[in-house]
């Protein structure tokens, strides 16, 4: 319980800082929130310290194998203390870094929400669970990133980073479905136990490649690098959480998790190590010619992003222990040197190294912090960097899987490793020294306490580090590393001085090659010139994106040309190619077994009719009307089926939506011309008729050899279970609202959602209703005749209570509240028709998507209250009450949300009608003006 | 149900479908609009209410309840007869059909 509450505190707690309404006080509570979930972990650390791993595990589905699973392992506890130590210093940090015009609350919340997503990542013990946290960490940086939303560079950046690691994400679920078929579940303690099971499985190495892509994406190697420095856009309190401790420490916190299940293998050595190999070498190149703070520390973090990865892809134990111990001395230094770089920004206006010259004299302080910071960056002695980055050079020495190249990683990382010291050299000589300080736009001075104390913490605890590793970072370095490797834990101690050794000379040759470098670097700089002109990942990834957008264009154009006829010939089409490939693959014959029964003459007429009607609604579609009329001979006669086979619901139902139908046919019509053109060619006319004449056909022989085989039906089932499961003897109706009662709230949502879009469409949608007809005639002055208005009038309470009737009887007898919705909507659509909507509107005064709403809400909470009896969701009951005079009848739940069907139905047909009907009238415009001024019209109630 | 009972529920049908088919016969045959306005309207309305006629006392004495169902029926037929007929012969002075024109023209 108390595991999951680490992550979802925070979670949770990212709306607190929007109660508090000072700059203080956000910081305090994010930093409470923060707090309280750091020393809930540290309470596990006793656990943790012991080799246990705490494991908390609810039911979630688990059909799909999803638990609400966490567990802390010594690797998780590690990172966890990271993300949470350092979170707290960036909250106390941003306090100070934020100007005032800056939104705190919506600050804080973000950054709350991204650390409980973190914390999730590192703590889930589920593969699904943790994918949600992932997604929701590229949510929450992309918040971040963007978090000045004003500025385009901002906007840019985060996109980017959302688009790369969304879409590393998403290859990433892939590779953890995949995973979690071959292993059978999604538990992470079964999967890392699983490594056989898994790397002998023919999948692995598409498994591998896929969860390679998510953590390379996020991890920003590359060549998915160029996210990273375009982030940089943010403010750098963010820069500093997300590019140091927490978001592109995922990725190799993914490839660390992953390790002791799909490592091992030559796969994982040759995907694995030239990309961290390639990315330490390129990116840290890359940082030498950054003249931003931040673009230097960014590009220098993807080197060391490369430099974890290169070790976790060498494989061997002791490489994987050097990347855990790099992973912590990274997140450490380059938090503190992130923030110092904001700090400089802050207090001298700018962090272009151009421009920043001599500030030694102003904020000695700060660049003495800095120089700690570069120092543990570029891996000088007594820094905490220096440790880690041996380690990692004496791994690189090991023989590999390069065979006779070998030589080519080590070379790679000393290279890197004189790369970063020129870089660490260069930022130090250009921010603090370098002549005295000119080109500023004000007065450089040392930052507030507040903002620089973080920064000491973390600068403290890289030479503390550095000087007594195994005392400050020992037991936990060992912990997470035994958590990884289990029984191939290797023996090793952390401590500054091992001995001449081939790596110590490496560390040598870095340091004074770095010196070397800085001295000639204009040389450098000259040819960088000529490359950056060709080698730029944001350009590269612009042009992509353009030509992924344009090219979705032209296959919209291509296929959705908004030519309706097109649509639906597409959609036949494929419909027909889909429909009829069993057909042809079957052995079975097409038609079964059973008889066929007599055709009687009534039924033979009827078809006769239908069929003509149908042909006739083609023939004559050139003059709409006529065709209308067909189209509604034709529901007629469908209807008349129903009822002749005993569906008087379907029946009813039928004759409803038919009137309604052609209602808004006819009102369509108006804005149409009379005849339409004659304009298909010849060619598609035999087109068209062919695909109608196969899916009618396909359809009809599909229900052909259906019926003509025996076969069971669920129907036996809820015939028999109407009354006593449902308490109604209509089946149709008991099923809608009881059996089925969930589809049916799918359903009249969706109704709902197509109503709102009908009514958004038509909105503002004001055309000018034509004067007069086709032919050119004045409409007539008599607009509403008088027989129609005094005969409707009197007619809609019966109209209504006649639908109140069907509603009512709906569970025993034909009926119910999609055919009394109908009902009324059309017994008031006809008002507006009889009347006009000037004289309807004000006595129908309500809002007819409120009304949708409610029947939603009434639906809904209809559902949730057997919740309250602890019964599934929509769980139905029904009694029989006695009254006097009345009789003995029946009361169901299931009638309650059967009104919020009615409710739906009525609101959402009238929302069509009327607001189709309305755009019609020629004084529509003066309709809303009229219907506000009608305060004392009160609306009549003969609805409700 | 008596022989006699029978008769009349024949008669009823009978007469019901004459009047439907004079109807029909009259809206097709008929010179001009306002002349096969007429079918439809008082022919076939009277036809179907002979229907009804029969189908009540048909089932009146079938049952052994008095049956209004038809009742119902026929008195929403003659409410909505008059009402589409009034709006078609609206429609056609409107547009100022001519009586004795040639049969062809369409309503619309």
């Amino acid at each position: 319980m108390i595991i999951a509450l680490i992550p979802l505190l925070p979670l949770a707690g990212s709306i607190i800082p929007f109660l508090f309404s000072s700059r203080s006080h956000h910081a305090a509570a994010a930093g409470c929130v923060a707090g309280v979930s750091l020393i809930l972990l540290l309470a596990q650390a006793p656990a943790v310290f012991a080799g246990q791993m705490p494991i908390h595990s609810w039911q979630w589905i688990p059909a799909i194998g999803l638990n609400f699973a966490f567990r802390i392992s010594g690797f998780g506890f590690l990172v966890a203390c990271l993300i949470l130590g350092i979170g707290l210093l960036i909250i106390l940090y941003a306090r100070y870094y934020l100007s005032t015009e800056d939104p705190m609350g919506r600050f804080y919340a973000y950054l709350l929400l991204f650390m409980g997503s973190m914390l999730g990542i590192v703590l889930s013990e589920n593969l699904i669970l943790l994918m949600m946290f992932w997604e929701l960490t590229s949510i929450s940086s992309f918040l971040l990133i963007g978090f000045w939303t004003h500025r385009a560079d901002a906007r840019q950046g985060a996109r980017m980073a959302l688009i790369i690691t969304g879409g590393g994400g998403f290859a990433m679920l892939a590779g953890f479905i995949l995973l979690g078929h071959i292993v059978g579940s999604f538990e992470l303690t079964d999967i890392l136990a699983s490594k056989e099971q898994v790397q002998g499985h023919h999948l692995y190495a598409v498994t591998l490649v896929l969860i390679l892509l998510g953590a390379f994406t996020k991890s920003a190697q590359f060549p998915f690098q160029f996210w990273l420095p375009h982030a940089m856009a943010a403010p750098t309190p963010v820069s500093a959480y997300l590019h140091s401790a927490t978001m592109v420490k995922a990725g190799v916190f993914m490839l660390a998790l992953m390790f002791p299940v799909l490592s091992g293998s030559a796969l994982w050595f040759y995907l694995v190590a030239p990309v961290g190999l390639v990315t330490l070498v390129f990116a840290a190149y890359m940082a030498m010619f950054k003249d931003d703070l931040k673009g230097l520390l960014a590009y220098s973090t993807v080197s060391h992003l490369g430099l974890i990865t290169l070790l976790l892809g060498l494989g061997s134990p002791l490489a994987a222990v050097a990347a855990v111990f790099h992973l912590f001395n990274h997140a450490m230094f380059k938090a503190g040197l992130f923030m110092l770089s904001g700090i400089i920004d802050h207090e001298a206006g700018t962090r272009d190294m151009n421009r920043l010259s001599g500030l030694w004299k102003y904020m000695p302080v700060t660049a003495t912090l800095t120089m700690a910071g570069c120092a543990a960056m570029a891996g000088i002695p007594m820094f905490n960097g220096f440790l880690s980055k041996e380690m990692f050079l004496a791994q690189t020495l090991k023989p590999n899987l390069f065979g006779d190249q070998a030589w080519i990683i080590p070379l790679g990382a000393t290279l890197a490793s004189i790369f970063a010291v020129a870089y660490s050299i260069r930022m130090i000589h250009e921010v603090f020294f370098n002549g005295p300080a000119t080109d500023m736009d004000k007065q450089p001075h040392e930052p507030s306490r507040g903002m620089r104390l973080p920064a000491e913490i973390l600068m403290a605890l890289c030479l503390l580090v550095g000087i007594f590793p195994a005392v400050l970072a020992g037991p936990m370095v060992n912990a997470a590393a035994q958590s990884i490797l289990g029984p191939e834990m290797p023996e090793f101690t952390l401590s500054l001085w091992h001995g001449f050794n081939l790596a110590l000379a490496m560390s040598a040759i870095a340091i004074i090659g770095g010196i070397v470098v800085f001295k000639f670097r204009r040389y450098l700089f000259d040819s960088h010139i000529w490359f950056s002109r060709y080698c730029d990942g944001k350009a590269i990834f612009e042009t992509v994106t353009d030509w992924l957008i344009q090219s979705g264009y032209r296959l919209n154009q291509a296929v959705f040309n908004s030519s309706l006829q097109r649509y639906m010939a597409l959609l036949i089409i494929s419909v027909i190619v889909l429909g009829s490939s069993p057909f042809w693959r079957s052995e079975t014959k097409f038609l079964g077994t059973a008889t066929m029964t007599a055709i009687d003459p009534v039924t033979f007429i009827m078809g006769i009719i239908l069929i003509l009607c149908a042909l006739a609604t083609v023939i004559t579609h050139r003059n709409r009307i006529l065709s209308i009329i067909m189209l509604g001979t034709v529901g007629l006669i469908v209807s008349l089926t129903f009822s002749r086979f005993s569906a008087p619901d379907l029946a009813l139902t039928q004759i409803s939506v038919e009137t309604v139908t052609i209602i808004l046919l006819m009102m369509a019509l108006f804005m149409l011309p009379r005849n339409s053109p004659k304009d298909s060619s010849r060619y598609r006319r035999q087109r068209d008729v062919l695909l109608a004449g196969l899916a009618g056909g396909g359809a009809g022989a599909l229900a052909m050899g259906i019926l003509t085989r025996p076969y069971e039906t669920i129907s036996d089932f809820f015939l028999a279970q109407s009354v006593p499961g449902g308490g109604g003897t209509n089946v149709v109706n008991v099923i809608l609202v009881d059996f089925r009662g969930f589809d049916t709230l799918g359903e009249i949502t969706v109704l709902a959602i197509a109503g709102l879009a009908i009514y958004a469409l038509l909105h503002n949608f004001e055309i000018e209703a034509p004067q007069t007809d086709a032919l050119g005639r004045p409409w007539t002055s008599d607009r509403f005749p008088m027989i129609l208005a005094n005969i409707t009038r009197p007619l809609l309470p019966l109209a209504l209570l006649f639908s109140a009737y069907i509603f009512l009887r709906g569970h025993n007898e034909p009926g119910g509240g999609f055919i009394a919705g109908l009902i009324t909507a059309a017994a008031l659509i006809l008002q507006y028709i009889a009347s006009g909507i000037v004289w309807t509107r004000p006595r129908l005064n309500f809002d007819n998507h409120i009304v949708m709403a409610w029947g939603l809400i009434v639906a809904l909470v209809t559902g949730l209250c057997s919740w309250v009896f602890h019964y599934p969701f929509l769980t139905s009951t029904f009694t029989y009450v006695s009254w006097p005079w009345i009789g003995k009848f029946e009361l169901a739940s299931a009638i309650v949300f059967d009104l919020g069907v009615f409710l739906v139905v009525v609101g959402s047909v009238m929302l069509i009608l009327v607001k189709l009907g309305a755009v019609n009238s020629p004084d529509a415009q003066t309709v809303s003006t009229l219907a506000q001024h009608h305060p004392d019209l009160e609306p009549e109630k003969e609805m409700f | 149900m008596t022989i006699f009972i029978e008769f009349i529920v024949s008669f009823f049908l009978v007469l019901g479908a004459f009047f439907a088919l004079a109807g029909s016969i009259g809206s097709y045959r008929l010179p001009d609009f306002f002349s096969r306005l007429h079918g439809p309207t008082k022919s076939t309305t009277l036809g179907v209410g002979s229907m009804a006629v029969a189908s009540a006392i048909y089932f009146s004495f079938q049952s052994g309840r008095i049956s209004l169902h038809e009742v119902l029926i026929t008195l929403f037929l003659f409410i909505t007869a008059p009402i589409s007929a009034h709006f078609l012969a609206k429609a056609a002075l409107h547009q100022r059909l001519h009586q004795k024109k040639e049969g062809t023209e369409k309503i619309s």
